[in-house]
């Protein structure tokens, strides 16, 4: 309890305090200022959007890595962590590059994808796969053949195995890995600056205003928006919460 | 229903698991499939339930060819060791789930669902535990649970693996006892599998005793406990004693012991007699040669029977007994003492390629 207290708590009671200084009316202009209006919009959006596809298709990504044997699966499987490790910074460059309308991939389609939200969501997915992929894959490895055994011998086909067994036993770590994805999305600030353009209204997310304005001393400000933030993914990591613990009380692990 | 395994093989790469296996299972039977593991017992019984594909021969059900049938239509039950329960979903769900995912067409209303549900809850004594999930259930009370979903879709066949291998003594059985009284009531044709002989004993009509992919014997609990047609049989089912000779004008011979095995009167072999604990008297003094030397190594007594532990005099090799408490009182022997111990009745076999 100490320990977190100091690591955790302490840090994030600074940012509160820090915000005293300003008066309500100072604090609650900077908040709804349109701009920072806008970037809650992006950043929140985004994130979800991010940790939505992370949860569909990191899950499909854990199950091919489980079920299937097929050559250079050891190699896939380090491939999956690889967004851990690399520098946001350089993943940011790289996505840029790649998604500029120049670019290898940005070049098929018509129109826009870096420097727009959809780059932002597309770096925010990169960086976020790894937390569902890794958060599945143990369940559905012990997730033994028996039970779907068990399915088809009591007369159900594949669909209603997959729908009915597999996926409730999936769920608690499908949503533990959306909430990881998602809150790293939401403070992800490296690989987003590169290919978000950084437009006002349009394409700045939450974290850069804070940059701004700490590159503009003006701390108080910078730190107001992260109350905004802060609060935000509180709520939102609470109500996932919520739903996790509704479900957990089931399984009594 | 009646059940014909036909000349059935399967490897699992290039082990061989089963090499052509035969039974004919009549309807209505409960059988035992007993073997050491690796036996390839629980591999038949996953291909009875089409849960394992098969590389050689053909499986009948009533006479017809299944063998390329999937398990869901098999009208089979199947009851796992390690129960295998839904754990999001309570213990009605359970036993519902196979009712429920049935085309629209087959599937009871839901009134009817619920009727049969608690049916088969009161039959499995879990009537007040519909709502509980699986995780606040004790072992037997889960493995009674897999039993009523496994029922609950009126299965022509129910097969079992290793259904009380993760009990208790006691809990395995009480279900036992239970299980045999559920077949008396369904006589719906069943098949589990154990490494239990007690268990196999105790429960079955017939016992298939399966080693090294094989079949060994196929009877009664009563045939193959008397009269076991091989070494590997003999030493399975329960405990043996082990009397190692060379055959000479129908007598199996070693040293100063000698006794009478009138089955090989032509044989020279090498050979091996074996004795139950219960086929074992201990005598104070030397009558004749049929006895060997033996110092008392630990007595142990458990209700009823005396269990003695013996080492032989003249080679070393340890020797069990069992006589009932009177006996052994009247007996008068202690711990360190030596005696004489004679096999009341020996089964000899010549060894193939065979040892203990």
């Amino acid at each position: 309890m100490l320990y977190l207290s100091f690591i955790v708590i302490l840090p994030l009671s600074m940012i509160v305090v820090n915000t005293l200084s300003m008066s309500w009316g100072e604090f609650f202009e900077t908040i709804t200022h349109p701009r920072a209006v806008a970037s809650y919009k992006l950043s929140f959006g985004s994130a979800l959007a991010a940790g939505l596809i992370n949860v569909i298709f990191g899950t499909i990504i854990a199950w091919v890595l489980i079920r299937y044997d097929f050559p250079g699966k050891k190699i896939i499987d380090g491939l999956v962590d690889l967004p851990f490790a690399l520098p946001t910074a350089v993943a940011g460059i790289a996505l840029t590059t790649l998604y500029a309308p120049s670019g290898w991939i940005g070049k098929f389609f018509d129109f826009k994808i870096s420097y727009t939200p959809l780059g932002i969501v597309i770096a925010l997915t990169f960086i976020g796969l790894p937390f569902v992929v890794r958060t599945v894959q143990p369940v559905l490895q012990n997730l033994g053949r028996e039970v779907e055994e068990a399915s088809a011998s009591l007369g159900a086909n594949r669909f209603q195995t997959f729908v009915k067994v597999i996926l409730p036993e999936l769920y608690p770590a499908m949503i533990t890995g959306f909430s990881l994805a998602f809150s790293r999305s939401l403070g992800e600030y490296g690989s987003v600056v590169f290919i978000a353009g950084n437009m006002p209204m349009k394409t700045e997310i939450t974290p850069l205003i804070i940059m701004t304005k700490l590159e503009q001393y003006d701390y108080v400000g910078a730190t107001a928006i992260a109350v905004v933030m802060l609060v935000g993914s509180f709520i939102i990591l609470l109500f996932i919460n919520l739903i996790q613990w509704r479900m957990n009380r089931k399984f009594n692990y | 229903m009646g059940i014909q395994i036909k000349n059935v093989s399967k490897s699992f790469g290039s082990v061989k698991v089963l090499k052509d296996i035969s039974v004919d299972i009549k309807s209505g039977e409960l059988i035992a499939l007993l073997g050491p593991s690796g036996s390839g017992k629980t591999t038949l019984l996953r291909i009875l339930a089409g849960l394992e594909g098969l590389d050689e021969g053909t499986i009948l059900f009533d006479g017809e060819d299944i063998t390329n049938v999937s398990p869901k239509e098999r009208k089979i039950g199947f009851v796992f060791q390690h129960y295998a329960l839904f754990r999001h979903m309570n213990v009605f769900e359970n036993v519902a789930y196979g009712l429920k995912v049935r085309p629209r067409k087959t599937r009871p209303s839901k009134k009817e669902i619920e009727r049969k549900v608690n049916e088969l809850l009161s039959l499995v004594k879990l009537e007040n535990f519909q709502d509980r999930y699986p995780s606040q259930l004790s072992g037997g009370q889960r493995q009674r649970v897999a039993l009523a979903r496994a029922l609950a879709v009126e299965p022509k066949v129910l097969l079992l693996d290793e259904p009380f291998g993760a009990l208790d003594a006691k809990v395995r059985k009480e279900l036992r006892r239970w299980l045999r009284q559920l077949h008396n009531e369904f006589h719906v044709t069943s098949i589990f599998v154990t490494h239990d002989q007690e268990e196999a004993l105790d429960v079955a009509d017939r016992i298939i005793v399966m080693n090294n992919g094989k079949i060994e014997q196929i009877g009664t609990p009563d045939e193959v406990y008397e009269n076991p047609k091989s070494p590997f049989v003999y030493d399975f089912l329960g405990n043996v004693n082990i009397f190692r000779g060379r055959l000479q004008n129908g007598k199996l011979k070693q040293g100063q012991f000698e006794i009478n095995a009138p089955h090989y009167l032509d044989s020279h072999d090498d050979a091996v007699g074996y004795a139950r604990p219960h086929d074992i008297l201990i005598e104070k003094e030397q009558v004749d040669n049929e006895t060997v030397p033996a110092k008392i190594s630990f007595i142990h007594i458990v209700g009823p029977t005396a269990r003695i532990e013996l080492k032989r005099e003249d080679n070393g090799e340890y020797l069990e007994a069992e006589l009932p408490k009177e006996q052994f009182k009247n007996l008068q022997i202690q711990k360190g003492e030596v005696v004489y111990v004679r096999p009341k009745q020996l089964k000899v076999f010549i060894p193939e390629d065979f040892s203990i």
